[in-house]
């Protein structure tokens, strides 16, 4: 365990490293940051969809029994923005995305194409895990924006559709209840998430043990550790910015 | 020739454009050693795979023991496998269990011997493959060669009528893959039942086999006792002979083997 | 009939999949000492990620929940909103997706390194019927571990709360616990239960059903896992939707 913590700590050290004195593969980046957010966006859509009904449903069942029904769009928006779309987005990019990354590079280095790269003298950092770290950190809360349009859309649809409540005045105070910092906030959890996914998942990737259950084993790890930690440090963000 | 144990008759098999198996017709006798060489990625594996009726054909049918795999139920597949054994190429060892459980599998699964009379049937097996005393080995801790001795010691461990094998030699250096030979050969003297290998190792085919037939193409080239194979006029299977002698001069003792990457 | 085995991907293979192990829970063998085996890893696995998932949510819950019941006054309700919540919503949901994320992954590396290798190859060829050795058990594992998962989280998720109102904040710790249950019913205690061992089927299914057919060598192995997660959520969170809409829509 203080063994992974070092060597993580080590794998971090000399990625910001060479993200800092390497030139960036600008092009590298993008295509990472397209790749992550053209794949994970289907998937992201369609679970916040469901969570905002999901939303929807819970909210209007529990303030029913308290008669509080037209505080629903207020609390989808709240428990929506701030809470459920970062950390739900952030769950399933370490599903989707930082499995990927934990398998792909894991191959890689069983395969000794990452010993390869080094006796090419070709950076391993500066090539496969910089760009994945910043094309994450661009894709993802552009990916987080689109999931919250989507988690209070589908809430709204469901209030309107489902449960026959007025569709205005769901919007009304669901737009009421949030302000710019929200919006900023979860944004900014998106971008930290993003980050520790990515940096997560290709150091799984990167001390992968050979054979198909050594790939196996390092993107099952990658996913575990990035939610763990994505929940802990959830907390410790709203803790700072809410309290 | 005696009576074949294992017939295939019109077997294709194509995987999407590839046409692995085209049309084959194939005897392998009863109670002796038949090798099936060609090149690799000729399907030889393929072919074995539909013989234990792990693999479908598109056309044509395999018989075994006089029953058709392709059209049993499961439950008859199954039977006609318990009179079958089959060394998989890397082993295919149970890396969850110790050596000797992998061997004694078959033996819970299908006999109702106690656990001391399987402890002493797997030692016996063990002794026979000469790895004695291994038993509670785990399977990570064998080599190569020993993982292959294991897995054929799981094979025989119910008294098969048959016993399939797949690339005994593959991933084994020279000195290693002698020792397979000599073990199967030896194994069939004691045993005396049908043994069917899959080679690409001419030089191991013509030291253990009595039949050897050839694959090429999708189709069998040649089939023929092994002296009467090895004088064969085919260009294909003259080509292949000439090569893997040529190597064999160079290596002193076995061709050239790579090891497997995957 | 063609064999299992033999089928191409796609939904027969898959519905074919579901209905022979479906076949195989109401005939013959099931290997208890294989299901406890495999319950003892789900939950060894499973534990410590859930509870360090569902604890600091329960935290987060409690704090915004704080910040809105301050507003009105309303700081009594806090942990009745908290055990709602956790109960009904994120502790399902959270462990699940722990489950899925560890248990079912491995479930799907190990499945798919056995098939990679040959060792499912080797039990069929060995006359041992694969699917009731190797997934039946795991799949019954998962859809009895998931629940009590859930409940773990619950309570993880509730502590969480209990954490930041009463030591951090300095709510009183007795309104804490006494209006826990206000607003929870029986129905969020079987509910719960009953919607996580559908969900753990999910998991089960997918993860089995992504190793038992895994290709293409090592790297195969790391796509069974990932289609294996990302499909799995997605299929509990939709099942999520419906479950609640019937179980919740239906009561008065």
């Amino acid at each position: 365990m203080s063994g992974h913590v070092r060597g993580f700590a080590r794998f971090v050290g000399r990625t910001a490293s060479r993200a800092w004195h390497h030139p960036i593969p600008t092009g590298k980046v993008w295509e990472q940051a397209w790749f992550i957010g053209v794949k994970a966006m289907p998937i992201l859509l369609t679970m916040t969809a469901f969570i905002g009904s999901n939303l929807a449903l819970q909210g209007y069942y529990a303030f029913k029994a308290l008669g509080g029904q037209s505080l629903l769009g207020m609390f989808v928006s709240l428990a929506g923005v701030r809470e459920m779309a970062p950390l739900m987005v952030a769950a399933m990019t370490a599903a989707k995305a930082g499995t990927e990354m934990a398998s792909q590079l894991a191959v890689m280095r069983i395969r000794e194409q990452i010993d390869a790269l080094e006796v090419m003298s070709i950076d391993p950092y500066t090539w496969l895990v910089v760009p994945r770290c910043l094309g994450i950190l661009i894709a993802l809360p552009a990916l987080t924006m689109m999931c919250i349009l989507t988690l209070i859309g589908t809430a709204w649809l469901v209030t309107m559709l489902q449960l026959g409540e007025s569709g205005p005045q769901f919007l009304h105070t669901a737009f009421g209840a949030l302000t710019g910092q929200d919006l900023w906030i979860a944004l900014f959890k998106a971008a930290v998430f993003g980050l520790l996914i990515s940096l997560i998942s290709c150091y799984c990737g990167f001390r992968s043990k050979p054979g198909p259950r050594g790939v196996g084993d390092a993107t099952n790890a990658a996913v575990v550790t990035s939610a763990v930690v994505c929940a802990v440090v959830n907390y410790l963000i709203s803790e700072w910015m809410y309290a | 020739m005696s009576e074949p144990i294992i017939s295939l008759r019109g077997v294709s098999k194509a995987f999407g454009d590839l046409v692995v198996l085209d049309d084959v017709d194939l005897d392998i006798p009863a109670g002796q050693t038949t090798a099936i060489i060609g090149p690799s990625g000729t399907g030889k594996s393929v072919l074995l795979k539909h013989i234990v009726g792990l693999l479908h054909p598109d056309a044509g049918h395999v018989f075994v023991e006089g029953v058709d795999v392709t059209t049993v139920s499961e439950a008859e597949l199954y039977e006609v496998r318990k009179s079958m054994g089959m060394l998989f190429q890397n082993g295919a060892l149970f890396d969850a269990m110790s050596t000797g459980d992998n061997i004694a599998l078959p033996l819970r699964h299908h006999t109702s011997l106690s656990e001391a009379e399987i402890r002493a049937r797997v030692e016996e097996v063990l002794e026979m493959v000469e790895l004695p005393g291994l038993y509670d080995r785990p399977t990570s801790a064998l080599s190569g060669g020993q993982r292959k001795r294991v897995g054929l010691a799981r094979a025989i461990v119910l008294q098969p009528e048959i016993v399939l094998f797949d690339e005994p030699n593959s991933g084994l250096d020279p000195l290693t893959s002698d020792t397979i030979d000599r073990l199967i050969v030896r194994m069939k003297e004691t045993l005396g039942v049908t043994f069917l290998v899959i080679t690409h190792d001419i030089v191991s085919a013509a030291h253990i086999a009595d039949h050897i037939a050839m694959l090429h193409r999708g189709k069998v080239e040649a089939f023929a006792p092994t002296a009467e194979f090895l004088r064969s006029t085919s260009p294909v299977v003259r080509r292949f002979l000439q090569r893997n002698l040529d190597l064999d001069a160079t290596t002193a003792g076995g061709a050239p083997r790579l090891p497997h990457l995957d | 009939m063609t064999r299992l085995a033999s089928m191409s991907p796609g939904l027969p293979r898959a519905t074919r999949f579901c209905g022979e192990l479906g076949q195989r829970v109401v005939t013959g063998t099931m290997y208890p000492a294989l299901i406890a085996d495999h319950m003892w890893t789900l939950a060894s696995r499973s534990a410590l990620p859930v509870l360090a998932t569902t604890l600091p949510t329960g935290m987060v819950v409690a704090l915004q929940g704080l910040n809105v019941f301050d507003l009105f006054g309303a700081q009594r309700l806090l942990s009745s909103l908290i055990s709602v919540a956790v109960f009904r919503e994120l502790s399902p949901v959270l462990s699940s997706m722990l489950v899925a994320a560890q248990g079912g992954a491995s479930f799907a590396a190990e499945l798919g390194s056995m098939r990679i290798q040959e060792e499912i190859d080797a039990t069929e060829v060995m006359a041992i019927d694969s699917l009731r050795l190797h997934v039946l058990p795991r799949v019954i594992a998962a859809v009895i571990t998931t629940p009590l998962m859930h409940l773990l989280g619950t309570g993880a998720g509730i502590a969480g709360g209990w954490v930041v109102a009463v030591l951090m904040r300095g709510e009183p710790s007795g309104v804490y616990w006494a209006n826990l249950w206000a607003l929870t019913q029986p129905l969020d205690l079987w509910g719960g239960v009953l919607k996580t061992a559908v969900f753990g089927l999910i998991i089960g299914l997918t993860a089995t059903y992504r190793g038992y057919f895994a290709t293409g060598g090592a790297p195969g192995v790391g796509v069974a896992v990932n289609e294996t997660v990302v499909q799995s959520v997605l299929g509990f969170v939709a099942a999520n939707y419906v479950l609640t809409s019937l179980m919740y829509g239906s009561a008065p």
